[in-house]
């Protein structure tokens, strides 16, 4: 923690200094912030059945995932570090989830329109699990346990996923939607076998949505040959890309070994080395680039008020060369002036480039969509669609889902990629990208209605009698009277046999028809939900990549409006100078120079924070000593 | 209406005649009169490493099909029972060459010398076990296997495009419900079933010790499992059931040595508190000195065969009084769940075998006629149309795949009773009327006129949905063979 308060110390020094400048003050206000909320979010994915809520526990000694035999995570779980030791369930509020922004920062998630309510720890089971809450009845969105353990001390977040690759592909959904906002990723397989193909596909998407990728071999006290297969493992490893790292664990060991207080069979578990990459490597690498980003902010800060100081400095010792100085800092200012205005290139690139992505992001959303839309109308078309609805409108959601997550991620990608078509405008060697997330389709569906249920075209006795006496009635009057011309009572056995033989004929025609107004019944269904998903979907990526271009556009502008500000100062601080009697000139200068020194010795601490490595080496002495992500 | 087999061996010779000329057409019929007077083929299958080659050494009894930790087996194999051991390689063109049989350990060693896996079709193991007698299993390579090529044969077999399958019934052995395990069903099903309208698939829910993570009570939580599997709404019309099996317990209870007996008697005598510290990982029960006389290479043999839960399922067994050794292998094979397995397969597949055999030689002929030139096989297409439809197994067959699928226009009561009827769960009598085994004659004949009525009035029930009548048939039918084959009660 020293290590964050020393930082913001630093920043606290930063806005004393600035004085009236209030655009530096605004952004180093941003970086406090940003340093007053550490949290590293790590992700544990994996096939179901691989270990992972096992892996959790044993993380935190302690049985706050359910663990079964069966299917037993059905929910995310977030633990962090609190203390005393509680647990809360998120559920959707009752006045219906906003669309929340997508832009905020890494902490606080999907919030929006949810609600949290306490649950005791004991009873955390029968929220998150299969047993407990079977295909998630309660509609729980998250479950979040606060623990005090000095492994989350650091801003350390765990969260454990539902296991993919089950029967409902939902979970699968799930997890990789929660990628996004994740640090880094741990992907768990257990040592019976090496990775298999659906692994792997996992695996690559994954590291498509978030690159830091740990992966942990689990089990390895129940199967002797796990080195044989971490070996193998790790070869698979090397072809989906360079220094993935693999650490084979035992949970069952590490907890055992927790309960016996046995140092030696903790180590023989795994765990250390495993915990040692997650803090030293993930939490480290957090934290080291959240210093980088902090440093780079004070640098920034710093050499705005240099400039401005040290123009006036130089105005003050050296008067002659004044009007020259001043014609070159008009002309730094004109082109400061430049990217201000809404004519820059930058903003050109940016509208244009929005202006494209949002027409790609609807023709991709429509094509997936439409696919799937035509493949729904085949399966109608080959059978009754009424006994099946229920199976069939959750397979339209899973698949309109995943098409919809897809689009997500490419339309991430996308503006990540327009982001830094922008910045390549900006001249500075190192110009900071804002942080965009469209990804994350948290909610996206919500407003999206479900689609409707039909009837399964099963009949009632009652109806099929009906049906049958409308068709029989005719028959049975028509050679009832035909037959009374030859002195026949009108219900004789010949309109009697007539009338069964049309009813069964009316029954029949009646139930073709039924079939085909189901099937025409259906289709209809399909299209208006897929119009309603590409309408809200639609509507929200649109929202959303506004959101991102407004981002954009005030984070490169106001990284311009310091840039002209300065400049302008600058001017006026020489021109000001010029004008200066001698008495007040001396004293002017001793003031800058002071202002300067100030201004340096900030410089000079922002540097050293963005290059330190003496507290990089310190994480192994104590876990508080890890500084905050 | 005669029965399948003698009708398909009617076939056969019709169309032996047919194709007098066609020397091709002959070696295809000449295929299938071989099918129908072997054994039943049954195929074993799975995602890669779901236990395939273990099962298989389970069931023959003999630990001869290579397994190993990473992936193994490569070509698919079949075994087949004959007098003396042999290996012959069938390559996709050209003859077939005999491999010399070499074993290491007891496993069969296939060295293929110069020839690729991808150009082999197929291997055969002649051997001489007791078990292959009335079996022919088929070995596969997993699928969703990282070498698509692997998996590609697995599929080509599996899932012929052109041609029947050459198994009769399948055996798919699962870890979990994967999606992948479900995608598979459904193409066999789509396959398989939508030539002959049958399912022949039989779920293993293998690996079962592993479920619970070798715990004593493993085998119960996983039998828990494969209960709720079975129920399975995506699992039902592909699968006839799902039975829970330790395939490495099975293996190794089979093949269990005196060394082991008296290896797991001197675990059984040690201290509780330092055993169970002993096995706390597999990794600590090779390492750390264990009882006196046990060393490093006979504890790593003991874990690599039994795997923890073997052994702690052994000495639990000891401990309880299970000292005689036959008996101990017995009790451990029992508790693996082969014993239940074997069984299923031998009233789900075997007492059906005639009827299975008959309906691949039928779809056989059927493709076979499908590219002959059509003038001189309308006879033969006639006289296979009648088998198709007329013979009652087929019609069971039939039947059962409809109602697993669900959608027949009778009440699920119903609908799982008629199941039963025509030999869903297994059939002999006694199995599709749900008595016990040994139930008397009188019994039997009773519960069979029984059922017999109560389907006529369901039949005859007006309000019984057209499409249930023809199920309603097929039971009524089943009922009246049954009785038939009571003769002295009646």
């Amino acid at each position: 923690m020293a290590e964050t308060v020393r930082m913001t110390t630093l920043v606290e020094q930063g806005m004393a200094l600035v004085g009236e400048r209030n655009d530096l003050r605004r952004r180093l206000e941003n970086t406090r912030n940003r340093l007053q909320d550490p949290s590293v979010r790590v992700i544990v994915v994996g096939e179901f059945k691989q270990g992972k809520s096992q892996l959790v526990n044993a993380l935190v000694n302690a049985p706050v995932c359910p663990v079964d035999d069966d299917i037993a995570t059905t929910v995310p779980t977030v633990i962090r570090q609190g203390d005393p030791a509680s647990a809360v369930v998120l559920v959707p509020s009752a006045d219906g989830p906003t669309p929340d922004a997508g832009l905020e920062g890494d902490s606080g998630g999907p919030e929006g329109g949810l609600e949290r309510q306490p649950v005791h720890l004991d009873q955390l089971a029968e929220y998150v699990s299969e047993k407990g809450n079977p295909g998630n009845a309660k509609k729980i969105v998250a479950a979040e346990v606060l623990l005090p353990r000095k492994l989350l001390a650091g801003g350390l977040t765990v969260v454990d996923s539902p296991g993919v690759g089950g029967l409902g592909s939902t979970h699968t959904l799930t997890t990789l939607t929660a990628l996004p906002s994740a640090h880094a990723v741990v992907f768990v397989s257990d040592a019976s076998q090496e990775y298999t193909e659906p692994e792997m596909r996992f695996l690559r998407q994954a590291m498509r949505i978030s690159p830091n990728v740990v992966c942990v071999l689990s089990k390895t006290d129940l199967y002797p040959s796990w080195r044989q297969i971490a070996e193998l493992d790790r070869k698979h490893l090397a072809d989906v890309g360079p220094g993935i790292p693999l650490f084979p664990v035992s949970s069952e060991l590490r907890l055992q070994a927790a309960r016996l207080q046995d140092t030696e069979l903790n180590a023989e578990s795994g765990f250390p080395a495993l915990i040692a990459h997650l803090r030293n490597n993930i939490v480290g690498e957090a934290a080291r680039i959240q210093r980088r980003s902090v440093g780079h902010d004070l640098l920034s800060v710093t050499e705005n008020l240099r400039l401005a100081l040290q123009s006036e400095l130089g105005a003050l010792e050296n008067p002659e060369g004044t009007p020259q100085m001043i014609a070159g800092l008009k002309a730094a200012k004109e082109d400061a002036d430049q990217l201000r205005k809404r004519s820059a290139r930058w903003q050109i690139t940016l509208n244009d480039g929005i202006g494209d992505l949002i027409a790609d992001m609807e023709y991709d959303l429509k094509d997936r969509l439409r696919r799937i839309q035509r493949e729904a109308e085949t399966a109608i078309d080959h059978g009754d669609p009424g006994p099946a609805w229920e199976q069939f409108t959750q397979w339209l959601e899973q698949s309109t889902a995943a098409a919809v997550s897809d689009t997500f991620v490419w339309t991430s990608e996308r503006a990540q990629w327009l982001a830094t078509q922008v910045a390549d405008h900006f001249s500075e060697d190192e110009v900071a990208l804002p942080a965009l997330k469209v990804s994350d389709t948290g909610g996206v569906l919500d407003p999206v209605a479900d689609i409707q249920m039909m009837e399964d075209g099963r009949l009632g006795p009652l109806q099929k009698v009906l049906i049958g006496m409308r068709g029989s009635y005719g028959g049975v009057l028509m050679f009832g009277l035909l037959t009374g011309i030859f002195g026949m009572a009108l219900i004789n056995p010949l309109s009697v046999g007539a009338g069964l033989l049309l009813g069964r004929k009316a029954f029949r025609e009646d139930k073709a028809a039924r079939l085909k107004q189901r099937q025409s019944e259906a289709k209809i269904l399909v299209r208006k939900h897929v119009d309603d998903v590409v309408f809200q979907v639609g509507k929200q990526l649109k929202d959303r990549l506004r959101l991102v271009q407004r981002a954009t556009r005030d984070h490169f502008t106001e990284i311009a409006e310091e840039h002209h500000r300065s400049l302008a100062e600058s001017v006026a601080a020489a021109q000001k100078a010029a004008a200066t009697y001698a008495v007040e000139r001396d004293m002017r200068i001793k003031d800058i120079r002071n202002q300067l020194k100030g201004v340096d010795a900030l410089s000079k601490a922002a540097q050293q924070v963005q290059e330190d490595q003496s507290l990089e080496n310190q994480p192994n002495q104590a876990p508080s000593a890890v500084p905050a992500g | 209406m005669e029965p399948g087999i003698a009708g398909a061996w009617e076939l056969l010779r019709q169309a032996r005649d047919v194709f007098h000329d066609d020397a091709a057409a002959l070696a295809v019929v000449a295929d299938l009169q071989d099918r129908l007077e072997g054994p039943l083929r049954i195929a074993v299958a799975g995602m890669v490493k779901a236990g395939k080659s273990t099962l298989l050494n389970a069931i023959i009894g003999e630990e001869i099909a290579p397994t190993d930790a990473g992936e193994c087996t490569r070509v698919v194999t079949w075994y087949r029972y004959g007098h003396t051991p042999k290996i012959t390689l069938y390559p996709f063109t050209g003859g077939p060459r005999t491999l010399p049989v070499t074993r290491e350990d007891g496993r069969l060693v296939f060295s293929l010398g110069d020839v690729q896996a991808g150009v082999v079709e197929r291997l055969v193991v002649d051997w001489p076990a007791a078990s292959l007698r009335d079996l022919t299993l088929i070995d596969t390579p997993g699928i969703a296997s990282l070498s698509q090529d692997v998996s590609g044969r697995s599929t080509a077999f599996l899932l012929p495009e052109d041609a029947p399958m050459a198994a009769d019934a399948v055996i798919y052995l699962m870890r979990h419900l994967h999606a992948s395990d479900v995608r598979f069903l459904e193409s066999f099903k789509d396959t398989a079933a939508g030539q002959s309208g049958t399912v022949n698939a039989l779920a293993v829910l293998s690996r079962a010790d592993e479920i619970g993570a070798g715990r004593i009570d493993s085998l119960i939580s996983a039998a828990v499992i494969a209960d709720r599997y079975s129920r399975d709404q995506s699992l039902r019309p592909l699968a006839l059931g799902v039975v829970p099996v330790a395939g490495l317990l099975a293996q190794s209870s089979r093949t269990m040595r005196q060394s082991d007996v008296e290896a797991m008697k001197q675990l059984a005598q040690m201290d509780k508190n330092h055993r169970e510290r002993l096995m706390l990982s597999a990794d600590r029960f090779v390492r750390v000195a264990g009882p006196e006389g046990l060393d490093q290479d006979m504890k790593a043999s003991l874990v690599q065969r039994f795997g923890l839960f073997g052994i702690r399922l052994a000495v639990a067994l000891i401990r309880g009084g299970t000292t005689d050794p036959t008996e101990l292998a017995h009790e451990l094979a029992r508790r693996s769940g082969l014993g239940r397995l074997l069984d299923t397969i031998e009233y789900l597949f075997q007492t059906r075998a005639d009827a299975l055999k008959a309906r691949a030689a039928v779809v056989g002929l059927q493709s076979l006629l499908g590219v002959a030139p059509t003038g001189r096989t309308a006879s033969l297409e006639a006289a296979l149309e009648r088998l198709q439809t007329g013979a009652h197994e087929f019609r069971e067959l039939k039947l059962l795949a409809a109602l697993r699928t669900g959608g027949i226009g009778i009440g699920p009561e119903q609908t799982a009773e008629a199941e039963r009827l025509v030999g869903g769960r297994g059939s002999t009598v006694a199995l599709r009327l749900g008595l016990e085994p040994d139930a008397s004659a009188g019994h039997i004949s009773e519960a069979a006129r029984d059922c017999l009525n109560r389907w006529r009035l369901i039949a005859e029930n007006p309000l019984t949905d057209p499409s249930g009548l023809e199920a309603c048939r097929v039971v009524i039918r089943s009922c009246e063979g049954m009785l038939a084959a009571m003769p002295a009660v009646r």
